[in-house]
């Protein structure tokens, strides 16, 4: 008896519905035309349409483009700091790409290295991802090079393949399997079935048409450091806006400010991005002044410096860099031109 | 030789937060030059006060609540706990609602981070301190932790710089381990300047006709980046090895816990991993980034 | 001419440049990494301008990189280009002599976005997007299906009022006419202008509720040329870093102020923002105003002195009271 369940895709509404008994569920969405999770309504399942990724990484609902740390009030007695309580926040995110999965991953371990993030891990304590594989990679898309698929069940609980009408329903985690066990109407998966997702899973991998290849890249990188022509060529059509680390599900660089009124205010965190001239600027000097430094920091960060921390590329192959740079900027390009090791 | 992993160290959290200041009370302001103050400053809560421990090399994040916040040293010594201290420049938006303040004022404060430096390593050996301007600020620390357990370091010698005898700081350290016997202290400013009968020239000058001996001995390096720079090329001429170098670096800085991402030099951090490193650590991107 | 005459005479050109030792660089467009994408070609290389092309998606207004080129370039320029390319020089950023002008006559570029909303598909799903005169015939699936171009140019493109570049060193293609059609279906300003003011509040608190202050519409912007933008001063804090709404608005209302004169509309802000914000509307709006206001259109004109920093005696004085 196989252990894969399956639904019609007609009758999602039903389990999202169960489940919202019990999670926040988010779905993804469309916000000003601008797709991302968002919390489901309790019965619109237009979504199921759509096919592809959102625009906003899957990093938006766990860090957001700000976020208040604490407030402050000042009396006679002097300060008082009142910390922003965490909540409970148990979400449920329905039909992440396996991209955006493995992104998480990655951005659990930045947060969690050395000292806790209370923000991002409170958030994400307790979320259940249910992952959707992708039948219809965009032409940017290179997860397949980036040791991942689009079927790649390696971060959620519980993965979904579309086998036409259905989809089937794959226990991935413990915490999959009790889910899967409790949800209703779900129906059994035949052989048949099974066989159609393998059909599918090696159709989707197929699909991705966009290679790189990232052997040794950590070391080609060390070897380029100080070659400034290489990097001015890289970098020349460069803006240097935020809008490649801004839409990146694995970039998490933040900043700090304060706003004030009167006697009162509070602390918040916004993204930052190592792209922006000012991101290193100090009031004597800018280590990064130069755009060529700055994409050099961009492009070793992601795969040299935090394989070197962390044992794995900050790169998970979304290819939301490519499709939204306002020049088209190509990760992959660069990657592909790092000169070899002589 | 390894830096000193910084999470065996103690953590002082607020509310299990690791981003929520802790208040503090400026309790003295010392006007080192025009435009460089030295806060001392405690604790609010009394067992934050304390239980409260760091190393020589620390810095920790200071806030004016509803300005901001920036990182520096701490300049005290851990020898020396009855209060706390920190030097800052005036350069900016945090910088200059600190310099507002007056004694009694309220900050807010967190930390310590970093890793601080080695004293394991350290020990034995013939120290030579080299500073410039208010770098001299967490050399001090160190410096008054080894004069307060001298027996556990070898010689100590204090090469210190800065533009004009107006630009020194912690003057009044100066003069009392000018008088030490079991100290050698050159001091040196960058140009001429009537009134200073002292040495003249930049410190990596000074330094390199100083000439101290490298053998058993640990260089500790903190000053302007330029002046880092150059003093490397000229410890390396007089035989110390990458090891033997130690520096302390600074650079912009927000969360100060290695999360935000902006202060790296490759893959260290300079909050997580530093300030303090060794030459060894960085020479692969000091030249370029530093 | 067709595109690809066009090409020949422009490779021609710009290799003509680089080996006479005239430019320094060449500032044009290749083809992009994606499907019917254009991306900047910037090289000192000659062997390079092989790959230089003309299409009717070559949208980046390339003048923003004439501000950090050292040395002299030779930059290809549609009609909206030429115009920034001109503001440059009124505002003394880049000197005539050090600019060689490709201009080229625009009939108008294709919004990708556009066909995307009328298929229903992305556009990696198509297969082919080409342009027939007044008409653009997509092909997906082997299945064609054609639209009016007035339906698929850019917003700007059909308010596009001088398509021939304003400025050249030499004009490849034949001058063309101004597209004329409807105006865009996104909203307008006579939409805009028709809310009640309530209602247009509301509207564009939503709208910058998503901004991220990427910048994109600055740094994509030829006249936002400052080395340290006001929105990174810190004393004083004009607009504070974390994107509040109310900062996002008065961020993108600074700007739009501070390229008063200088704004030739060119439509990349609202192009290149990944948030959908309409923010030609506002540019264009401020356009208008300053159209109506001192009868002045940016960069027509490389000797006349930039609009806001000029004075005259005779001007009206009547608003100060």
């Amino acid at each position: 008896m196989s252990t894969s369940k399956k639904i019609n895709k007609k009758d999602i509404g039903k389990i999202l519905s169960q489940w919202n008994q019990e999670f926040t569920v988010l779905v993804p969405s469309k916000e000003g035309d601008v797709s991302k999770m968002a919390r489901w309504d309790g019965k619109d399942t237009g979504f199921m349409d759509s096919h592809r990724n959102t625009v906003q990484p899957v990093k938006t609902n766990f860090f957001p483009p700000m976020e208040e740390m604490f407030s402050f009030q000042k009396d006679k007695e002097g300060y008082h700091i009142e910390p922003v309580s965490p909540g409970e926040h148990k979400l449920l995110i329905f039909a992440i790409r396996p991209c955006d999965a493995n992104a998480l991953a990655i951005l659990d371990v930045a947060f969690k290295d050395g000292y806790e993030d209370p923000y991002y891990l409170s958030r994400r304590k307790g979320t259940v991802l249910i992952g959707l594989g992708c039948t219809n990679p965009y032409d940017s898309c290179f997860c397949t090079s980036m040791g991942s698929s689009p079927s790649d069940s390696t971060n959620v609980d519980i993965m979904l393949t579309d086998i036409g009408d259905e989809f089937l329903i794959e226990e991935i985690t413990e915490t999959g399997k009790e889910m899967i066990a409790r949800t209703e109407e779900l129906e059994e998966a035949k052989k048949a079935d099974e066989a159609k997702a393998k059909q599918v899973k090696e159709a989707s991998y197929n699909k991705v048409t966009r290679k790189i290849d990232t052997k040794d890249i950590d070391k080609k990188l060390l070897a380029c450091f100080e070659n400034k022509d290489y990097w001015e060529e890289v970098s020349a059509k460069c803006i240097s806006c935020g809008i490649c680390t801004f839409l990146c599900p694995t970039c998490y660089c933040f900043d700090i400010n304060d706003d004030s009124f009167k006697k009162q205010g509070a602390r918040f965190r916004s993204w930052d991005s190592c792209a922006f001239p000012v991101y290193t600027r100090m009031p004597m000097e800018n280590p990064r002044e130069e755009k060529w430094r700055r994409v050099r920091q961009k492009v070793c960060h992601k795969f040299e410096f935090f394989p070197m921390n962390f044992g794995s590329i900050a790169c998970v192959g979304c290819g939301r860099c490519i499709r939204l740079c306002p020049v088209n900027w190509d990760i992959t390009q660069a990657i592909e031109s790092v000169p070899e090791i002589t | 030789m390894t830096v000193t992993n910084m999470s065996q160290g103690k953590r002082f959290f607020a509310s299990d937060n690791v981003y929520l200041p802790h208040l503090a009370i400026i309790e003295k302001i010392i006007e080192e030059t025009p435009g460089v103050k030295t806060f001392h400053f405690n604790f609010k809560d009394e067992k934050l006060r304390k239980e409260f421990s760091f190393k020589s090399g620390q810095f920790a994040e200071y806030s004016v609540l509803g300005v901001g916040e920036a990182p520096f040293c701490i300049s005290s010594s851990p020898s020396r706990s009855d209060h706390l201290e920190f030097a800052t420049q005036q350069v900016g938006k945090v910088t200059n609602a600190l310099h507002r303040l007056g004694v009694g004022a309220e900050i807010g404060v967190r930390g310590p981070y970093g890793n601080g430096f080695p004293l394991d390593f350290l020990e034995g050996k013939n120290l030579i301190f080299v500073g410039g301007g208010i770098g001299l600020a967490p050399l001090r620390s160190l410096i008054w932790n080894a004069i307060d357990n001298r027996g556990k370091y070898e010689n100590i010698d204090i090469i210190y710089g800065a533009r004009s005898p107006g630009d020194l700081c912690f003057k009044y350290d100066l003069d009392t381990w000018d008088k030490d016997k079991t100290i050698n202290i050159v001091s040196t400013i960058d140009k001429e300047d009537k009134g200073w009968s002292g040495r003249v020239g930049f410190v990596p000058k000074v330094l390199e006709e100083v000439a101290p001996s490298a053998s058993n001995a640990v260089a500790i390096v903190c000053g302007p980046p330029v002046m880092i720079r150059f003093t490397f090329p000229v410890l390396i001429k007089l035989g110390f090895t990458p090891g033997q170098m130690i520096t302390t670096l600074e650079k912009k800085m927000k969360c100060g816990i290695g999360k935000c991402g902006r202060c790296n030099i490759g893959n260290l951090y300079v909050c997580r991993d530093g300030p303090v490193f060794t030459y060894a650590q960085i020479k692969n991107f000091v030249s370029s980034e530093y | 001419m067709k595109n690809s005459e066009i090409e020949q005479r422009l490779r021609q050109e710009a290799k003509a440049l680089l080996e006479q030792g005239k430019v320094d660089y060449i500032i044009g467009y290749e083809t992009g990494s994606l499907k019917f994408t254009t991306t900047p070609l910037i090289t000192r290389n000659k062997d390079d301008v092989e790959r230089l092309i003309v299409s009717p998606f070559i949208v980046n207004n390339l003048s923003v990189y004439l501000t950090e080129i050292k040395g002299k370039a030779g930059i290809i320029a549609k009609g909206c280009d030429s115009r920034s390319i001109v503001n440059l020089m009124q505002d003394n950023k880049i000197a005539r002599e050090d600019v060689v002008i490709m201009g080229i006559p625009c009939p108008g570029l294709i919004d990708l976005k556009k066909i995307e909303l009328l298929l229903g598909k992305d556009r990696d799903e198509f297969d082919s997007v080409i342009r027939h005169n007044d008409r653009a015939v997509t092909t997906i699936n082997g299945k064609e299906k054609d639209f009016p171009i007035a339906e698929v140019l850019f917003d700007n493109c059909l308010e596009c009022e001088f398509p021939v570049p304003q400025e050249y060193d030499v004009l490849l293609g034949e001058p063309c006419a101004p597209v004329t059609g409807e105006v865009s279906k996104k909203t307008s300003i006579k939409e805009l202008e028709a809310m009640p003011r309530g209602e247009r509040w509301n509207y564009w608190k939503e709208e910058f509720s998503r901004c991220i202050r990427c910048y994109a519409c600055r740094d994509i912007c030829p006249a936002c040329f400052c080395q340290r933008c006001f929105v990174e001063e810190s004393e004083p804090q004009w607009v504070s870093p974390t994107p509040k709404w109310q900062d996002n608005l008065m961020f993108q209302v600074t700007r739009n102020i501070h390229v008063a004169g200088r704004c030739t509309d060119c439509g990349e802000c609202e192009r290149v923002c990944p948030m959908n914000i309409p923010l030609r509307s506002l540019a264009k709006k401020m356009y208008d105003i300053v159209d109506e206001q001192f009868q002045y259109k940016a960069g027509m004109d490389k000797n006349a002195p930039p609009l806001l920093t000029a004075y005259e005696a005779a001007e009206a004085e009547d608003f100060i009271r």
